[in-house]
């Protein structure tokens, strides 16, 4: 539950503006995209989804002086990518026509695929802080443990006392499993790597075409009302 | 793995500059028909407008609506360019739009488009729409929801900006058919001409400019407002009691036309009248009389204010007083009389006051009554009728005793002694009447006047004294002049008798030794009254008395006699005698005779 905590919260916060939404709708109508309602959903929807693109971006590179944890800012990243998409979405008014309509599902195909990652992100090993351990940490645990079977079998190779026996297990354990956690990191780094080379440029052409729709929007349901 | 641009990979700038293209192309392909929201509305209401039958046939044309961005132009002004109908009613203030004060910056209030082909260009919120601006408000027809009201289409069947009239008829004759019926027969079908959604006139309109009481409260309305089709001619039915009322008046017009002045909307009985208002107010007896006393045959007006309008027959005095009975009696009663007798001309002053009127106006005859004393005081007449019949000539009206009588207005004027004489000196015996007016009928003749003095005492005495008497010797043959005025009488008349004495000189004056026997004639000749000297002589004298320069002195000529002359005093007797040589008979003294100078002159 805790691990996953910004996906109850994206969750609730969807359920509740759902909540509103079909309210709205049914005691009024739809809103649309052109409306005061519809606009907010466009634009705070927009910002939200600005945010998830740009914030955790920025935290991950703040290393002089890092405000708040990778992992909280992951969390907002998450909560704020859901939600706000959610939000763009529902300004469509469900109409997918022209350029909008390319953007909104531009939008669920960039959230859809974040939210794969996000799991492919999941299975790469990491400190508490989140950090990623670098295969150079991996290896250096590894050859440790090795180190320490190799000291308890010279001590009783012979016969083994109890104590160097269960040690010996012990390290054979911490062996198989930093070998598997290796297997692994290498599995998902080669995953997340195509999964990067997909999800960017895809969030890009999606900011690209939102950037697009906001002017076109400002310039003929503005300018040239 | 690391990215130190974040996002900005090189894979992601490909990909932006390819969606940029991407939508570039597009863009220029579908005429900037990929910005577009939406199918533009393919409904077409009747005929081309603007060229078009449908806004759909504008697709691809964003330039047709969309005005270039900052050219001042809005994109209401194209839609009013093309929907010149509209144009049409915001400049004339009518129609639909005229009525909304449309503009060309409110377009979009009211409509929009690209929502889909068959989507409704009109997105007007019927909860917000301001319906009363068309003339018509919706306060009384709720728009539906929640199961009450109703909703536009049950009013506008064909179209928002339609209506017709039988739309109303036919739901409202499903709520109450006979008063539809009756409501259609009485005001015609025209709902608009006198509804306006707020006031529906029904049960529970406020007819406050003329409330509703008494009998008016169950009437239709119909039976008032009488073929009013229009609210203008609703609000000018009339108020007035006999616009409804006039067919059924009892009273066939005589009372007016303001029925409320009696009767109120309770009920026509029970009429009430102020009689204060009309020009004949209830005071005294009137108050509590019947009403028919007066208003005989319920005739209630033409009845007349006068007196004699109701009381001709109780008259007691048979038509003599022709004026109002008010001149003399009030309305508390025939007996409450006050009259001012002076008006007759005739005041009752001072003993006429307090007599009973019956004691002059005897058998009630009041008018024509003679207003001479002696019509009423002939009996009381103390001369016996001698001073004839006009009693105020002497005497007053309070009492007989005090009287005054003007004996100036008779032949003799009471002047000096007469006026402080008791009449009775006079009038003897009470005879006032005949009494001469001589002098003598009072005043017996002095025993010292003989007969001489036969004419009237006036002659010589005044009516201030006896004495002194005067007399105007003018009257005589013997006028007083000179000295002889002033004179004492006895210097003349030196006996008793007056009219004995002479008028000549010479039997009061005695001729003086001097005239000798020379002046025979009368004095007169010589002398005038003023004075014996100076002598003038007036008579004949042929030779000219201013001759040789005498100037009229006598003794030029005559220096020692009035009867001789002498001519010597200037005529030297040398001279004369050597003048008259040869002439017989010359002398100085005889010059003047007949044969030599009579007239002074001659050789």
């Amino acid at each position: 539950m805790a691990r996953s905590r910004e996906l109850v919260l994206a969750l609730l916060a969807i359920l509740a503006i759902t909540g509103l939404y079909a309210g709205y709708a049914q005691a009024v109508s739809v809103p649309a995209a052109s409306g005061l309602i519809g606009h907010s959903l466009g634009i705070v929807g927009f910002l939200m989804m600005l945010m998830t693109e740009t914030l955790y971006s920025l935290r991950k590179r703040a290393m002089r002086r890092p405000r708040g944890s990778m992992r909280s800012w992951l969390q907002f990243h998450i909560f704020t990518g859901l939600v706000g998409s959610y939000l763009v979405v529902l300004h469509s008014a469900w109409s997918f026509n022209g350029l909008a309509g390319a953007l909104t599902v531009m939008t669920i195909v960039v959230v859809g695929s974040g939210f794969v990652g996000r799991y492919i992100y999941t299975a790469v090993p990491r400190t508490a802080d989140g950090v990623v351990i670098e295969a150079q940490e991996l290896q250096g645990q590894l050859d440790l443990v090795r180190r320490e079977m190799a000291m308890a079998q010279g001590a009783g190779a012979a016969i083994p006392s109890g104590t160097a026996r269960h040690q010996d297990r012990r390290a054979n354990r911490r062996l198989r499993e930093i070998e598997r956690q290796m297997a692994a990191l290498r599995w998902a780094r080669r995953v997340l790597a195509t999964w990067h080379a997909i999800h960017i440029p895809l969030g890009m052409a999606l900011f690209v075409m939102a950037f697009v729709h906001i002017g076109a929007a400002v310039h003929y349901a503005t300018l040239l009302r | 793995m690391r990215r130190p641009l974040g996002c900005l990979t090189f894979s992601a700038l490909i990909a932006a500059v390819l969606v940029v293209l991407a939508i570039v192309v597009a863009a220029a392909a579908t005429g900037n028909g990929i910005f577009s929201p939406g199918r533009l509305s393919s409904v077409a209401h009747g005929g081309a407008v603007g060229g078009v039958a449908s806004h759909a046939e504008l697709e691809g044309r964003c330039e047709a609506c969309h005005a270039p961005a900052l050219s001042g132009e809005r994109m209401g002004d194209r839609c009013l360019a093309c929907h010149t109908t509209v144009t049409n009613e915001i400049a004339s203030g009518g129609g639909l739009h005229g009525r909304l004060a449309a503009s060309a910056a409110t377009c979009r209030d009211c409509h929009t488009d690209h929502r889909g082909a068959t989507a409704a260009l009109t997105l007007a919120d019927p909860r917000v729409f301001p319906h009363e601006q068309t003339g018509y408000s919706l306060a009384a027809h709720s728009l539906s929801g929640r199961g009450v009201g109703v909703g536009c289409r049950e009013c506008h069947p064909a179209s928002p900006v339609s209506y017709s009239a039988p739309t109303c008829v036919g739901c409202h004759q499903g709520l109450d058919a006979p008063y539809m019926t009756a409501h259609l027969a009485a005001f015609g079908s025209a709902c608009l001409n006198c509804h306006d959604g707020v006031d529906s006139y029904g049960k529970t309109f406020t007819h406050a400019t003329y409330p509703l009481t008494g009998g008016h409260e169950k009437t239709e309305c119909g039976a008032c407002h009488k073929q009013a089709t229009t609210l203008a001619v609703l609000r000018a039915t009339s108020t007035e009691c006999v616009t409804c009322h006039a067919a059924k008046d009892i009273h066939q017009g005589r009372l007016g036309s303001n029925c409320a002045e009696c009767h109120s909307p309770a009920g026509w009985t029970g009429a009430t009248i102020n009689h204060d208002r009309t020009r004949f107010a209830l005071v005294g007896r009137h108050v509590g009389v019947l009403c028919e006393s007066c208003h005989v045959e319920r005739h209630w007006t033409g009845i007349g204010t006068t007196c004699s309008s109701c009381h001709a027959k109780d008259d007691p005095h048979r038509g003599q007083f022709t004026g109002d009975c008010a001149a003399c009696h009030a309305a508390t009663g025939w007996k409450d009389v006050t009259f001012d007798h002076a008006k007759t001309g005739f005041a009752l002053t001072a003993g006429h006051a307090k007599p009973a009127c019956a004691a002059c106006h005897a058998g009630g005859r009041y008018v024509a009554t003679p207003t001479t004393c002696n019509a009423c005081h002939a009996k009381d007449d103390a001369h016996s009728g001698s001073f004839g019949k006009d009693c105020a000539s002497c005497h007053k009206t309070t009492t007989w005793t005090d009287a005054t009588f003007d004996h100036s207005r008779t032949q003799f004027k009471l002047t000096g002694a007469h006026a402080g004489v008791t009449c009775q000196k006079c009038h003897i015996g009470g005879l006032f009447k005949g009494t001469p007016t001589a002098c003598s009928s009072c005043h017996a003749k002095p025993s010292s006047h003989t007969s001489a003095f036969a004419g009237s005492c006036s002659t010589c005495h005044s009516t201030k004294a006896w004495k002194p008497a005067t007399f105007n010797h003018n009257q005589t043959h013997f006028k007083l002049t000179g000295a002889h005025v002033g004179a004492a009488c006895q210097k003349c008349h030196t006996s008793s008798h007056f009219t004995d004495a002479s008028t000549a000189c010479s039997s009061c004056h005695a001729k003086p030794s001097s005239h000798g026997s020379n002046f025979t004639g009368s004095c007169s000749t010589c002398h005038s009254t003023k004075a014996w000297k100076p002598a003038s002589y007036n008579g004949p004298h042929t030779f000219p008395q201013r001759h040789g320069g005498a100037g009229g002195v006598c003794s030029k000529c005559h220096p020692s006699s009035w009867t001789s002359y002498s001519c010597a005093r200037c005529h030297s007797n040398k001279s004369m005698i050597d003048k008259h040589k040869g002439r017989s008979g010359f002398s100085l003294t005889t010059c003047a005779n007949a044969n030599c100078h009579p007239t002074g002159g001659g050789d």
